[in-house]
């Protein structure tokens, strides 16, 4: 058995909360994440990924890539050698991501694909380790994970861990952010806003009337999300060794419409904007709330818990899908007959 | 109508009805858990128990124009929607003091005048029921909604999708409450669902479909009331679908040999009641004082309620042909 492993993690529920209630987000189906699976299994044994491991769900995800994966070779289609991490209980919650990643981190992938939105990519950006991640877009609110057909993403994921494109080509590292209140932590690869919400309740972030606070670890102009609040008054690109952060009020002089959610655009009002770098704690001014990771509620806090934002440089190294195709043009890797020339 | 600010801030007294909602369900159910188990409790009865914060989620936002339809796992609804707990118990036990004087039994609890249109034995029989009142409701200008709870075998019968397809036509305000514990009797809707989500269905009649943490009060009551609020406006349909567990069997008797441990870890992790409890106290909204209150009030309501039940009579060969018709 060859070494050239990649994980493919899929959240069976992401694209599916509130905001479809609420602000007319889109839904993704099921189907259509199970069909990404197949297109990328078809670019991996292209390029010549030897295994292939896939999270199990009870979506119905991996149960249809299942049976298509049986379809296809019975009508001699060549695929990659494809193991189900199966054996432990699903408990449809984001620790199933969690342990996915792990998992296939520790079967030696070198690098995993995450289906999802970007709480899918946060969630699995805690397990990575030191492999590569390939956030692709599947969820509501998409700033972190990239927009691209699954085909592509599999020829990228799959050149990176055959080996083929060289590591200084292939991967980026993020940044991120570290929110802390009263000893517990969350990250976040976007951004972190506090709302004086008081419950972390359908988790989604939809009223800015609530939020006091944003820190961005990058705000790009065409964002979609609550990075967008500074994406037009403050861009900071994503890598750039900065962050960016604001105050919010509902009254303040300056304000500037922003597209805070998919199908919400709110006229938000921001009473200063500040540069953030790395390693500095930034109190959270708020005596209570919630504070939202990339747009979903996670950690309540309260007085006395003194909480903070952190940038951080050290995010996940991620698969920069145009630069690995780039390299692989430059290398010849996708012209079988020319001879590559030595990396 | 009030914003989604106001909504979603929910004020002292509202808390201390979910929770009160949610205990008294609770209470409620172990305690017919252990009746039933006696013998004296005639036919069967399907517990709700672990899925409270769906029905006391839901039915907060929910007022005197408005109309449920539940299913034959009933309790929680009635109790939710301001059933009377003694009748309820009086009605399980066979009792004429019941809300239906003893010949509904755990499948039939109604209470019209709480806007409860009934568990209901038939699966998928209360959705059909919703339009009806939804329809009136528009009709009337009253503002009201109609809401149907159904469990994962009810969102596959015809007369369920039916009628989302029936209020998507007719813009109706009426709320679906997919309420999916995982099985239908024993049957996993993973692998009976050909959609996997239920909210996913949602798209094909044009309406929303959301996925919500059934195990918690606040993403439920958060959903629910946008839902609400939305039919109330003359925004038509929502369907919701709850992801969660119960905590009993399909009926009670049932050796659950489909299950594996989910049910001690929902217990142990997820339970709603726990949640809530942790979360109103930490943030000061509650004390443990209150919900200790809470507690033994509702304790010594359900003690009384299968005492009163108990001791109540039987229906009469001269109770046979009364209340066989009756006009709405």
């Amino acid at each position: 058995m060859g070494d050239a492993v990649v994980g493919v993690v899929a959240n069976p529920l992401s694209g599916r909360d509130i905001r479809r209630l609420v602000t007319q987000a889109s839904v993704f189906p099921t189907a259509e994440k199970a069909s990404m699976i197949q297109r990328m299994l078809t670019a991996f044994q292209a390029v010549g990924v030897d295994r292939v491991l896939l999270s199990t769900d009870l979506g119905g995800i991996s149960a249809a890539v299942l049976r298509a994966i049986g379809q296809r070779r019975s009508q001699g289609v060549r695929l990659p050698e494809v193991e189900f991490l199966d054996g432990r209980p699903i408990r449809q919650t984001a620790q199933d991501t969690v342990d996915a990643v792990r998992r296939m981190v520790g079967a030696g992938a070198r690098v995993v694909v995450c289906l999802g939105g970007d709480g899918t990519a946060r969630v699995a950006a805690t397990a990575i380790g030191d492999a590569a991640m390939l956030p692709l877009s599947t969820g509501t609110n998409n700033v972190f994970p990239v927009v691209r057909e699954a085909t592509i993403a599999g020829l990228a994921a799959g050149l990176v861990a055959t080996g083929a494109v060289p590591e200084q080509d292939a991967t980026t590292r993020a940044k991120l952010l570290e929110a802390r209140a009263g000893g517990r932590a969350e990250i976040a690869l976007v951004d972190v806003a506090v709302s004086t919400e008081r419950h972390v309740g359908a988790r989604a972030v939809w009223d800015p009337a609530t939020l006091t606070q944003v820190f961005c670890a990058f705000a790009e102009p065409d964002a979609i999300g609550l990075s967008s609040i500074l994406g037009q008054l403050a861009p900071v690109g994503r890598r750039e060794p900065r962050g960016v952060l604001a105050g919010i009020a509902a009254g303040a002089p300056r304000r500037v419409l922003a597209p805070i959610a998919p199908g919400l655009v709110a006229l938000v009002g921001v009473t200063r904007v500040e540069q953030m770098l790395p390693g500095t704690a930034y109190p959270i001014e708020a005596r209570a709330g919630v504070i939202a990771v990339d747009g979903e509620r996670e950690l309540t806090f309260g007085p006395g818990d003194q909480p903070t934002v952190r940038l951080r440089t050290d995010g996940p190294r991620c698969v920069d899908v145009p630069a690995v195709l780039a390299a692989s043009a430059r290398l010849g890797l996708l012209v079988p007959d020319v001879p590559a020339p030595t990396v | 109508m009030t914003d989604t600010l106001e909504r979603k801030t929910l004020t002292r007294e509202q808390l201390l009805d979910a929770y009160r909602t949610m205990r008294a369900i609770r209470e409620f159910e172990e305690r017919v858990h252990r009746e039933f188990a006696t013998g004296e409790i005639p036919g069967f009865v399907h517990l709700y128990a672990g899925e409270e914060a769906s029905a006391a989620g839901v039915c907060l936002s929910l007022d005197d124009r408005d109309t449920i339809a539940s299913t034959h796992r009933g309790h929680g609804h009635c109790i939710a929607k301001g059933v009377d707990v003694g009748e309820m118990m009086a009605e399980i036990y066979g009792r004429r003091t019941g809300s239906c004087h003893g010949k509904g039994g755990s499948m039939h609890i109604a209470d019209l005048s709480k806007g409860m249109l009934g568990a209901n034995g038939i699966v998928g029989g209360g959705p059909p029921l919703i339009c009806g009142t939804a329809l009136a409701a528009k009709i009337k200008g009253t503002g009201g909604v109609g809401v149907a709870f159904f469990g994962d075998g009810g969102s596959n019968q015809g007369t369920t999708l039916e009628s989302m397809n029936l209020a998507c036509v007719w813009n109706l305000p009426a709320i679906f409450i997919a309420e999916n514990n995982g099985y239908a009797e024993s049957t996993a809707s993973a692998w009976s669902v050909a959609s996997d989500n239920i909210a996913d269905r949602a798209a094909g009649f044009g309406m929303p479909g959301v996925i919500v943490d059934g195990f918690d009060f606040f993403a439920v009551y958060e959903a629910a009331s946008e839902a609400i609020a939305r039919a109330r406006q003359g925004g038509g349909p929502t369907l919701v679908e709850m992801k969660f567990t119960r905590y009993f069997g399909h009926f009670e008797g049932d050796q659950q040999t489909y299950r594996a441990d989910e049910v001690e870890h929902a217990r142990a992790e997820l339970d709603c009641l726990a949640r809530f409890a942790a979360r109103v106290t930490e943030t000061g909204e509650l004390t443990q004082a209150d919900l200790d209150a809470i507690d033994a009030e509702i304790g010594a309501e359900i003690d009384k309620a299968v005492h009163d039940a108990k001791a109540a009579p039987l229906p009469t060969e001269a109770d046979l042909l009364t209340d066989v018709y009756v006009r709405y």
